[in-house]
């Protein structure tokens, strides 16, 4: 889970500025995936999810903390951030991301979030990653 | 010749010109079992229905069922969900359903949800929500769940149009675009028959579930269905790993044809019985034994099905009060073999015993076996276990479900032999409990007499539909050949259905026996 969340942040980090000092560099996979899941579970669904996520991804890196859920179910992240390393942010996301997706296949399973993923990244190989065979905490060990 | 040819041509030409054709209403499947039959041949294309019924019905599951079994690519499907059980956890469990296809999601059926627009916004909202979402689709089926919660929203804000306007809009506005709808809401049956909104629906399909003691039931109706014949009545569902299944009142049987075939006799395996019958009994009669425990009905129907093994003629046998094995075992000590016809599928024997059968999907799996094996003849043993394996609520059903089956089936030329067991009563000779007879073309009566001290078992021939029969009370004994009806034909003895018969001829000599112990004495 955690290596296909590491490939989907960095394939989305392709091309771009490598940082942005308004932060907004950080969440480009969640911004992306927000807009089916939202179509698919409404605002408030999507925030609870994505708020459960925050809060488990919070134990694995710390800067986490300080980002916020808003209202509409995207990312409010302080300015500090931007003083942080690029591996740093990339660490966050994609802690974040696997968080994500890891309640996603536990709440519809590993072939709904499959279909998800493809419809959001369309050519991205979905089948060979460890979807929910680990929890994200259990692999960072 | 040819001159004729062509004044029918343009007869016939002439007639199709001053007689357009009806608008052809195609029928759509809708991947439940059952349900195609019940409504008629399908779900009419274009249709805007209304699943109603309480919490835990199957409305969700009933209509994924039937968008996935018509959704496609080109032709999408568009779920929306409104208010009520979160679209997260609707996946979770509906994907746990055979027909869920994983591979169908955002591909041929998008999920949609509104809950944000219902809460934030009013019904203008909602309907501009869905219009958009079907112009950029361009769906062959939409499904709003649960639409309930739209007309309550609407109820608590002022201002806002009414449901039953909205409700108009999207029903024209969803036929313009081709989309056949589902509108699924909690509504009890009071309130889809004065609610104006459920007027719009060309369809309307109301399911229940009752507790009845320790069961539950599950029924649907189709209260209402534009454009073609449904079958009117409560239809039992099942919810299991497939989805829905639907039993029809009418178990599938109705639109059929009553196949022809020739009348001629039957054996019943029983060679001194089929004299009784003079001849054995008519190929599609419904043959009844009745009898006390321990009578010999189950060997006399084990006969039956032997006799047609015998000559070709393929059975099967619903039991409920043995398990096959034990059923094949005892067959087995009267010479008889049931294990080597099940290998070859010539016999199915059907053990249904859980105590919340439905009696209509218990007709349908007895149907499905008759159809496997081609049979010619059914077992019905006993009926007394048939309403014993059924839930509570649907013994009342029983005698019709049973009435109706046993008609369709003899009709189509199968012979059927059902056995029942009375109570033994010394006073007169009850045939069963169930006012059956009339179901029954023939039937049998058992019961033990005493005789010279010993519990003695006779058989007569009550009935026998368009024919004559034997009138004589036979004496019979279960041995190693099964049933075996013995003489004397005529006997010394009157009174014998009471069962303490008195002797009118003269008593044979015997011995006297002392008396096992001495009377009491003061």
């Amino acid at each position: 889970m955690r290596d296909f969340a590491q490939r989907l942040v960095a394939r989305e980090a392709m091309g771009k500025r490598p940082f942005e000092r308004n932060g907004r560099a950080f969440g480009r996979v969640i911004e992306k995936v927000r807009g089916p899941l939202v179509a698919l579970t409404g605002v408030a669904g999507f925030r609870s999810l994505l708020s459960r996520a925050l809060a488990l991804a919070n134990a694995e890196v710390r800067w986490l903390r300080a980002v916020h859920v808003k209202a509409d179910g995207a990312l409010e992240c302080p300015a500090e951030i931007a003083q942080l390393d690029k591996e740093e942010i990339a660490k966050g996301e994609v802690a974040l991301l696997a968080q994500l997706l890891g309640l996603l296949v536990t709440f519809i399973g590993e072939a709904l979030t499959a279909r998800l993923l493809e419809d959001t990244w369309p050519g991205v190989p979905v089948n060979d990653f460890d979807f929910g065979r680990k929890s994200p905490g259990k692999e960072q060990k | 010749m040819k001159r004729q040819k062509k004044i029918a041509a343009r007869k016939s030409i002439k007639e199709t010109a001053s007689k357009p054709g009806k608008v052809p209403i195609r029928k759509l499947p809708t991947g439940v079992r059952g349900l195609d039959e019940i409504m008629g041949g399908g779900l009419p294309e274009l249709s805007f229905n209304i699943i109603t019924g309480g919490p835990g019905c199957g409305k969700t599951t009933l209509a994924h069922q039937i968008l996935f079994a018509n959704a496609t690519r080109k032709k999408p499907a568009l779920y929306f969900t409104i208010l009520g059980e979160p679209p997260i956890k609707m996946l979770r469990y509906q994907q746990q359903y055979t027909f869920f296809d994983p591979a169908q999601l955002n591909t041929a059926i998008r999920f949609v949800n509104l809950s944000d627009v219902v809460a934030d916004k009013d019904l203008n909202a909602v309907f501009a929500a869905i219009a958009k979402e079907v112009a950029a689709t361009n769906p062959g089926m939409v499904a709003v769940d649960s639409f309930r919660s739209v007309g309550r929203k609407s109820v608590s804000s002022s201002g806002a149009i009414e449901v039953a306007t909205f409700v108009q809009r999207l029903a024209e506005f969803l036929t313009s675009w081709e989309a056949t709808t589902f509108l699924i809401g909690e509504y009890d049956q009071a309130e889809t028959q004065s609610d104006p909104v459920f007027t719009v629906a060309d369809g309307l399909f109301r399911l229940t579930q009752v507790a009845e003691r320790n069961s539950v039931v599950r029924k649907l109706e189709i209260q209402k269905l534009r454009g073609q014949a449904s079958v009117p009545g409560l239809h039992t569902i099942r919810i299991g790993d497939d989805g829905i299944q639907a039993f029809s009142r009418t178990l599938g049987l109705t639109g059929q044809r009553a196949k022809t075939f020739s009348r001629q006799r039957v054996s019943v395996g029983i060679p001194e019985l089929d004299k009784m019958f003079g001849g054995g009994v008519f190929n599609g009669d419904s043959l009844l034994v009745a009898g006390p425990t321990g009578s010999g009905k189950s060997a006399i129907a084990t006969q039956f099905i032997a006799a047609g093994l015998r000559t070709g003629e393929p059975g099967v046998m619903a039991i409920f009060e043995e398990r096959p094995r034990q059923y094949a075992r005892r067959a087995g000590n009267f010479g008889l073999d049931l294990i080597t016809p099940q290998e070859k599928e010539k016999l199915k024997i059907l053990y249904l015993r859980p105590l919340d059968l439905s009696v209509d999907e218990t007709m349908v799996e007895i149907l499905d076996a008759i159809e496997e094996v081609g049979a010619k003849r059914l077992v019905i043993d006993s009926l007394a276990g048939f309403e014993m394996a059924l839930a509570p609520g649907f013994r009342m059903d029983f005698r019709e479900s049973l009435y109706r089956m046993i008609g369709a089936l003899t009709g189509a030329g199968v012979t059927i032999l059902s056995t029942v067991e009375v109570e033994e009563s010394f006073q007169c000779l009850d045939f069963s409990h169930y006012s059956i007879s009339f179901l029954t073309d023939d039937i049998v009566r058992l019961r033990y007499v005493e005789i010279d001290g010993q519990l003695r078992k006779i058989m007569v021939v009550v009935k026998m539909r368009g024919a004559n029969h034997s009138k004589d009370i036979r004496e019979y004994i279960i041995n190693d050949k099964g049933v075996v009806v013995i003489s004397p034909r005529k006997t010394e003895y009157q009174g014998l259905i009471t069962g303490i018969p008195t002797r009118t001829g003269v008593r044979p000599a015997q011995e006297e026996e002392a008396a096992p112990e001495r009377k009491t004495t003061r």
